[in-house]
């Protein structure tokens, strides 16, 4: 799995939402979302562009790739 | 399934099975074993003492067809629940104890000496069932990407398991006869393919659940 930073835990709670809220309206369970956040788990581009949505944030800027 | 129902099936289990030993019973004492015995249909001529066999038999084919039917219905309708809601089918993980039926494959090794049969050896298939307490485990899970991606992988890596365990018992059992003996060596294909493919029953389920699982994650909740 490629390696990337994951910095949707800010951003989340930023938009002031829970990780079940978050995982509720993208369509996934807590689990993932808990995943995504500690940068285990790489979504695929329509999760990534569904979050992005979620918490106004540019995809880029939530996920880095070096 | 509710508790009365089960008490009317049950009951009318028991009911077709008495009707059929009384029926057993009075065609063996007063019919000449008719209908009990095999019977030749081409010369075969009604009789009233036949009723009772008759009506037992389709007494009980009728039980078991209003048993099993609907069973078959309900499946169905749980496969579209299952494609409607997204989650995984509701399994109770208990079913994994059908696992045990795969010790019966060691009848295998009375019944090829006794009787020179070596079907028994293929249950050892029924190992595989095992599979069902995880995935009981994971029954009414919501099959989001991740989870269908972790789904992928088990059945990958369990193919990849199961077919070079197969391979790897072919060439070794293709070398020569085992124990000096042809028939002991197909004997032992039986059982490797059969233990194998039990293997491929039962890995999907258990890695999947160990992909989902494993990864001790905070349970943090803010």
């Amino acid at each position: 799995m490629a390696e990337f930073e994951c910095r949707l835990k800010k951003y989340r709670q930023l938009k002031g939402l829970t990780q079940e809220q978050l995982a509720v309206q993208v369509g996934v369970r807590r689990e993932t979302i808990m995943r995504l956040e500690k940068a285990q788990y790489n979504p695929s581009l329509k999760l990534a562009v569904d979050i992005s949505r979620a918490v106004e944030a540019p995809i880029e800027e939530i996920f880095i790739f070096p | 399934m509710k508790k009365n129902k089960l008490k009317f099936w049950i009951g009318g289990g028991i009911f077709c099975a008495a009707a059929l030993l009384a029926s057993i019973w009075y065609a063996v004492t007063f019919n000449d074993s008719r209908l009990v015995v095999p019977v030749d249909l081409g010369s075969y001529t009604f009789t009233p003492k036949d009723l009772p066999m008759i009506l037992s038999v389709l007494l009980t084919c009728g039980y078991v067809l209003a048993l099993f039917i609907p069973r078959c219905f309900g499946i169905r309708k749980r496969k579209e629940t299952v494609e409607r809601t997204n989650t995984t089918r509701k399994l109770n993980p208990k079913l994994g104890l059908l696992g045990l039926l795969g010790f019966l494959g060691f009848l295998g090794f009375w019944s090829y000496p006794a009787r020179g049969d070596v079907t028994p050896f293929a249950f050892f298939l029924f190992f595989g069932l095992f599979g069902f307490f995880y995935e009981g485990k994971m029954s009414g899970t919501f099959m989001d990407e991740r989870f269908r991606e972790n789904a992928a992988r088990a059945q990958l890596t369990a193919y990849k398991i199961t077919f070079s365990i197969i391979l790897a018992a072919l060439i070794i059992l293709s070398q020569g006869k085992l124990f000096g003996s042809l028939e002991y060596t197909l004997i032992a294909t039986m059982i490797v393919l059969s233990i194998a493919l039990a293997l491929g029953i039962f890995l999907p389920a258990y890695l999947l659940y160990r992909y989902d699982h494993d990864d001790p994650m905070d349970e943090d909740e803010e």
